[in-house]
C-alpha cells in the first residue's frame, strides 16, 4: 500500500512493505557478515554504519517528487559518467582493477551509481516520446548504453558492466522496443559472439568462461572458487551447520566469503531451509515492485520502477547463479547482504527512488 | 479520451513485457533453486564428506618396533630413543651453505657430513627427511632450540633407532632394519586402510622395516600398527587443532629360540674364521644357535653407515654379508656316512656284522677307476661301526655302489637334503641333492655309476647348508623323528614326522649312535681329540671337504699353499648321549680337519648349551 501520511501540509512518503523487508534483509545481512568475516566486529560495525545511513538515505530519497528525478536525470547521468572517468584517471587499483574512487571516508565504486542513473535517464528521455520508440531514438539510446557499458567494462568490471547494459535494455524493452528489432539484434549478437570473445574479453575472463563450461579443464585453478562454494553449499544440507559453524568459511576454504560468495556461507550455516527463507524475502520485494510498477502514476515512474527492480533482480540472480555454478564467476555482490558500501548504498537509493515513484500521486490524476 | 485509450494500451504493453521478464527471471530462479536443492539435499552426503576432507588432515603416528629376546629372556634387540637433528632436503637449496651455517651451532664430524652429502639428493627427490646428527646431547639440543628460527628446514625430534645389544652375534640370524621404500610403505598403509597422500609420507620418515633375518620374517609382528593424529586444518594447510588421536599399536615382542650364550661362545671360537655354526634343540626343532662368520655390525647397517665403510664391508674378501649358515653350500663329505649306512641297513644291503676289507681305495668295476680313502693303506677289515669311527671311504664307496640311485636320493631327501627344512628362516638355500635328471639338464652329462659312488662319501655334486646339516644331525639324534626348524618358539604347532624307514629298529639307531660316539671316544675315532673337551658323551661325525682332488699327501701339501684350496672342515654332533638334547653343525672354510678344527667349536657350543 502506498502510504501518504498527512501532517497538515507536510507529507511523508513511505512503503512499509518494502521498508520492513529491506530492513529485515539488512539486519540478517549483518549477522551473515559477522559469521562470514569470521566474527570480525570491525567489518560488521562498518557495514552497520552503511546500513543505518542507507536506510535513512532511502527514506530521504523517497520523499523527493518523481519530477525532481525526471528534471535532474541528465545531471545525474553526467555526474555518474564524470565519476567513472575520474575513477579511470584517479582510481585506486585493487587486484588489477580500477573500480574505486577514494573519497576519504570511504571508497566509492562509481559503477554502482550508473546502474541507477542510466535507467532513470532513459526513462525520462522516453517519457514524452511517441511509442513505439522510433529507430532514431532507439539508436541514440543504444549508443549511450553501449558507451556506458564500455566505460564500466574497461575498469575492468564485466559483471557490473553487463548489469548496466541490461538496465538500459530493460528500459527500452519495457518502453516498447519493437519485437522485430529485438529478434534482429539478438541474431546479430549471437553472430558476433566469436568476435566479442576474441577482442573484448580479458584472458582471465575467457578462462573463467572456459572453466565454467568445462571445470576439468582448469590449468590456472580458477575453478577452486566454485568447487569450494559448491562444497560449502552442499555440506549445509537441509538445516545447515549452525550459525558460525561453517567450516568452509571459517577455515578460509571459501574465497570472497564476505562479498561475492556470502550466499555460500549462508547456505552452509543455515541449510536449504535458511536459503528458502532468505530468498522468499527477496521474492516478496520483487513482487511488491511489480505491484508498485503497475500502479505507478505515469510512464516515467513505471519505467523507473520496472527498470530498477529488474537491476535488483538481475544482480541477485547473477550472484546466485555464480555461487552455485550455473553461470561463470563474474564478481557480483548479493544485494543488501554482501560486504561493500557502494553496492549497499546504491540499492538503498534505488529503492528510495522506487518508493518515491510509487507513492507520489499527481493531484491531477483521476 | 484517445489519450486515455493510448495510455491503457501502453500500460498493458508495459504490463505484458514486465511480466515476461519476471517470468523469465522466475524460470532462472527455479533453475537456481533446483540446483541448490540438488547440492544440499540430493548430493548432501558427497559434499558433507568433501567439506570434512577439506578440513581434516591425518598424520600418522609411528608405532615402536617390537623387542627381540633370546630364549632365556635376554634382550637382544631394543629401541633406543635419541634426539636427532633432522633436515628436510627438499627445502634446502644449497647443502654446503646449510652445513656451513649449522656447523656453527652443532658440530658435525666428517662422517656425518659425508653421510648427509651422499644421501641428500635422493632424499630430496622423494621429499624424505634426512638425519643430520644422531643422539644430540642436552647442550646441543639447547644450542639448536634457541636458534631454531634460523633453520626452518631443520628440527630436532625424538626418534627410535634399532639397537642390537650384540651387533656381531646376530647379524644374520636376526638381521637388520632399514628405511622403507615407497612401495613397501604403500602396501603397509593399504593393509591398515590409511590414506597415502604427500603429507603422510613426509611424516612417516624414519619408519623402519626389517630387511633380513628375523627382522624381515617377523616384520609384521614387530612393526605394529600406525596410530593417527587427526588435525583440523585451514585452507593453507595450517594445523589448527588436534581433533582426534588414535594411539599406535606398538610392535609385539618376539621371543626367539636363539640362545645368547651359545652365540657368544660360537662367535668367540670361530674367531672370525669363515664358516658357520648352527645348533638345534632336538625336541622342539628350534634353532638355538645360528651364526655366520665373519660378521658385521647389524647396528651400523640399521642406523646408517657411510658408503666408505659400507663398501669396505662389501669388498671384504671374507664376505661378511654372506649368510653362510643358511645360504652357504658345502659338500657334506663324510658327515653323510650315517645316512648312507642307514640306507644300507634299510635296503638290507648290509647288517652290523657285514664287513669288507679296506685297502685304502675302491675300484669302480665298470671303468677300473680308483676312488681313494683318506688314509693310505686303508683301515683293514671294516664293518659299519668301524667304517663310521675311522671314516672308511672304501666301505661307503662300495655300499653306495650297490645302491639304486633313485632310492638313495629319496632316502637322502628324507633327511632334508635339497629341501627347505626351516619354517621361518630368511632366504634359506636348498643346497643341492643331485639326481640323474638334474645332471643331464644342467651339466649335459648322463649319470655315471661313479657319481653314485661319490655320493656315498658326500662328495661330488651333493651340497647342503649348515642349517640343513644341523637338521640332518637332529633327525639322526632323534632316531628318525623330524621336526621342521624354527627361530621363534610356539609360532605354529609343529608336527613331527617319522622317517619312512621300514627295516630300521631301535637297536639300529642305538648302534648308529654308538658308532658316532666312537668317532670321539674310540681311540681310532677321527675326532678323538675332542674327548677331553667335555664331561658328557657326544655323538659326532666329522668330515673334510675336498676342494681340490689330490692323489697323495705330498700333492695336497703343494695345493694347500693357497689357503683357498685347503679342505673345508666340517662336523655334525649331538649330545648329551644317550638322550641327546642338542644337535650342532659347524663348518670352517679351508679349516682342513673336521675333527680337530670344526670339532672344538661344536663341543664348545654344546657345552654352552648343556652345562649352563
Amino acid at each position: 500500500m502506498k502510504k501518504k501520511l498527512d501532517f497538515k501540509n507536510f507529507s511523508i512518503y513511505f512503503d512499509q512493505y518494502l521498508f520492513i523487508s529491506i530492513t529485515l534483509l539488512s539486519i540478517m545481512g549483518l549477522f551473515f557478515l559477522y559469521s562470514a568475516s569470521q566474527e570480525d566486529f570491525n567489518t560488521v560495525m562498518k557495514q552497520s554504519i552503511f546500513v543505518g545511513f542507507g536506510l535513512i538515505l532511502m527514506f530521504v530519497v523517497s520523499q523527493l517528487d518523481p519530477d525532481f528525478y525526471k528534471t535532474f536525470s541528465g545531471f545525474f547521468l553526467l555526474t555518474s559518467i564524470i565519476l567513472i572517468l575520474a575513477t579511470i584517471v584517479f582510481g585506486k587499483e585493487i587486484n588489477g582493477a580500477k573500480r574505486w574512487l577514494d573519497l576519504g571516508l570511504f571508497s566509492l565504486q562509481t559503477s554502482e551509481l550508473i546502474k541507477i542513473s542510466l535507467p532513470i535517464f532513459l526513462a525520462s528521455y522516453l517519457y514524452n516520446k511517441p511509442l513505439p520508440i522510433s529507430p532514431k531514438h532507439t539508436f541514440i539510446m543504444l549508443i549511450l548504453i553501449v558507451f556506458i557499458f564500455f566505460l564500466v567494462y574497461r575498469q575492468p568490471d564485466l559483471g557490473t558492466g553487463l548489469v548496466v547494459f541490461m538496465a538500459g535494455i530493460y528500459i527500452l524493452f519495457l518502453a516498447g522496443l519493437s519485437w522485430k528489432f529485438i529478434f534482429t539484434s539478438f541474431g546479430l549478437i549471437v553472430l558476433s559472439l566469436p568476435f566479442l570473445w576474441n577482442n573484448f574479453l580479458q584472458p582471465f575472463q575467457r578462462q573463467r568462461i572456459l572453466t565454467f563450461l568445462d571445470p576439468s579443464n582448469d590449468p590456472y585453478g580458477s575453478s577452486w572458487n566454485i568447487t569450494q562454494s559448491k562444497i560449502a553449499i552442499g555440506s549445509g544440507g537441509m538445516s545447515g551447520k549452525g550459525f558460525q559453524q561453517g567450516s568452509q568459511a571459517h577455515l578460509n576454504f571459501l574465497p570472497e566469503a564476505e562479498t561475492d560468495f556470502i550466499f555460500a556461507v549462508i547456505a552452509e550455516e543455515f541449510g536449504f531451509v535458511g536459503v528458502c527463507i532468505l530468498l522468499s524475502i527477496f521474492f516478496f520485494i520483487l513482487l511488491r515492485c511489480l505491484y508498485l510498477a503497475f500502479n505507478a502514476r505515469d510512464r516515467f515512474c513505471r519505467l523507473t520502477i520496472g527498470g530498477l527492480s529488474l537491476v535488483f533482480a538481475s544482480t541477485l540472480l547473477i550472484n546466485l547463479g555464480m555461487v552455485v555454478g550455473i553461470i561463470p564467476v563474474v564478481g557480483m555482490p548479493m544485494p543488501f547482504i554482501s560486504k561493500g558500501g557502494s553496492s549497499l548504498l546504491s540499492f538503498y537509493i534505488a529503492f528510495g527512488i522506487i518508493i518515491s515513484m510509487a507513492t507520489h500521486k499527481k493531484l491531477m490524476q483521476k | 479520451m484517445i489519450d486515455l485509450e493510448e495510455r491503457i494500451v501502453e500500460k498493458k504493453s508495459f504490463f505484458n513485457r514486465l511480466v515476461i521478464i519476471y517470468l523469465f527471471f522466475g524460470l532462472i530462479f527455479i533453475f537456481f533453486l533446483e540446483r541448490t536443492y540438488s547440492l544440499q539435499i540430493s548430493e548432501f552426503s558427497d559434499y558433507e564428506i568433501a567439506a570434512l576432507e577439506n578440513k581434516t588432515k591425518e598424520v600418522l603416528v609411528q608405532p615402536v618396533r617390537g623387542v627381540i629376546y633370546d630364549r632365556n629372556g635376554a634382550i637382544i634387540v631394543n629401541n633406543v630413543p635419541s634426539y636427532d637433528l633432522i633436515i628436510k632436503p627438499w627445502k634446502i637449496l644449497d647443502l654446503n651453505k646449510f652445513i656451513e651455517k649449522i656447523s656453527l651451532v652443532i658440530e658435525l664430524n666428517p662422517d656425518e657430513i659425508d653421510f648427509v652429502t651422499e644421501n641428500f639428493n635422493q632424499k630430496a627427490r622423494y621429499n624424505r627427511e634426512l638425519i643430520l646428527k644422531k643422539d644430540l646431547t642436552r647442550v646441543e639440543i639447547a644450542r639448536f632450540e634457541v636458534r631454531s628460527f634460523k633453520f626452518p628446514n631443520a628440527f630436532i625430534d625424538k626418534r627410535y633407532s634399532r639397537k642390537n645389544n650384540y651387533p656381531h652375534l646376530f647379524s644374520h640370524a636376526i638381521g637388520y632394519v632399514g628405511g622403507i621404500s615407497n612401495e613397501q610403505l604403500n602396501s603397509i598403509l593399504e593393509d591398515q586402510a590409511l590414506d597415502q597422500d604427500e603429507t603422510i609420507f613426509s611424516y612417516s620418515n624414519g619408519f623402519l622395516i626389517g630387511k633380513t633375518g628375523i627382522e624381515n620374517k617377523y616384520d609384521k609382528t614387530l612393526r605394529g600398527l600406525f596410530g593417527k593424529k587427526i588435525y583440523e586444518v585451514d585452507a593453507r594447510g595450517k594445523f589448527l587443532k588436534q581433533t582426534n588421536y588414535i594411539e599406535p599399536k606398538n610392535g609385539g615382542s618376539l621371543f626367539t629360540s636363539l640362545d645368547l650364550n651359545s652365540h657368544k661362545v660360537a662367535y668367540d671360537k670361530m674367531n672370525n674364521r669363515r664358516g658357520a655354526v648352527v645348533a638345534i634343540e632336538i625336541e622342539s626343532g628350534s634353532i638355538v644357535t645360528y651364526l655366520s662368520t665373519p660378521s658385521f655390525s647389524s647396528n651400523d647397517i640399521s642406523n646408517g653407515i657411510s658408503s666408505k665403510a659400507f663398501n669396505a664391508l662389501l669388498k671384504d674378501p671374507n664376505k661378511p654379508f654372506f649368510d653362510r649358515a643358511a645360504q652357504g653350500r658345502y659338500s657334506p663329505a663324510s658327515t653323510i656316512k650315517p645316512a648312507i649306512g642307514l640306507y644300507g641297513l634299510e635296503e638290507n644291503l648290509i647288517d652290523w656284522n657285514f664287513s669288507i676289507n679296506d685297502p685304502g681305495y675302491f675300484i669302480l668295476p665298470e671303468d677300473q677307476r680308483i676312488y681313494r680313502g683318506w688314509r693310505k693303506g686303508g683301515h683293514g677289515n671294516v664293518n659299519l661301526k668301524k667304517a663310521m669311527i675311522v671314516s672308511s671311504n672304501t666301505f661307503f664307496f662300495s655300499l653306495a655302489y650297490q645302491s639304486n640311485i633313485d632310492n638313495l636320493i629319496n632316502h637322502l631327501s628324507n633327511f632334508g637334503f635339497g629341501k627347505d627344512i626351516c619354517l621361518d628362516c630368511f632366504n634359506p638355500d636348498l643346497g643341492l641333492l643331485p639326481t640323474p635328471d638334474w645332471k643331464i639338464n644342467n651339466l649335459n652329462f648322463g649319470w655315471f655309476k661313479g657319481d653314485t659312488v661319490n655320493l656315498g662319501v658326500g662328495q661330488g655334486y651333493l651340497s647342503a647348508t649348515p642349517l640343513q646339516l644341523a637338521y640332518y644331525a637332529s633327525v639322526i639324534a632323534n632316531k628318525g623323528i623330524n621336526k621342521k626348524l624354527t627361530l621363534v618358539n610356539n609360532q605354529t604347532v609343529k608336527v613331527s614326522e617319522n622317517l619312512p624307514l621300514k627295516n630300521i629298529q631301535n637297536s639300529d639307531w642305538e648302534k648308529l649312535h654308538s658308532s658316532m660316539i666312537g668317532v670321539i671316544d674310540d681311540p681310532q675315532g677321527t675326532a678323538k681329540r675332542l674327548k677331553g673337551l667335555k664331561t658328557y658323551t657326544v655323538a659326532a661325525k666329522s668330515g673334510t671337504v675336498e676342494l681340490v682332488s689330490t692323489e697323495t699327501k705330498e700333492d695336497y701339501k703343494i695345493i694347500r699353499e693357497n689357503v683357498g684350496n685347503r679342505d673345508h672342515a666340517i662336523i655334525i654332533a649331538f649330545g648329551p648321549m644317550p638322550e641327546p638334547k642338542y644337535a650342532v653343525s659347524v663348518i670352517i672354510e679351508n679349516g682342513e680337519s673336521g675333527g680337530s678344527v670344526a670339532g672344538p667349536v661344536a663341543i664348545a657350543v654344546l657345552n654352552s648349551l648343556i652345562e649352563k
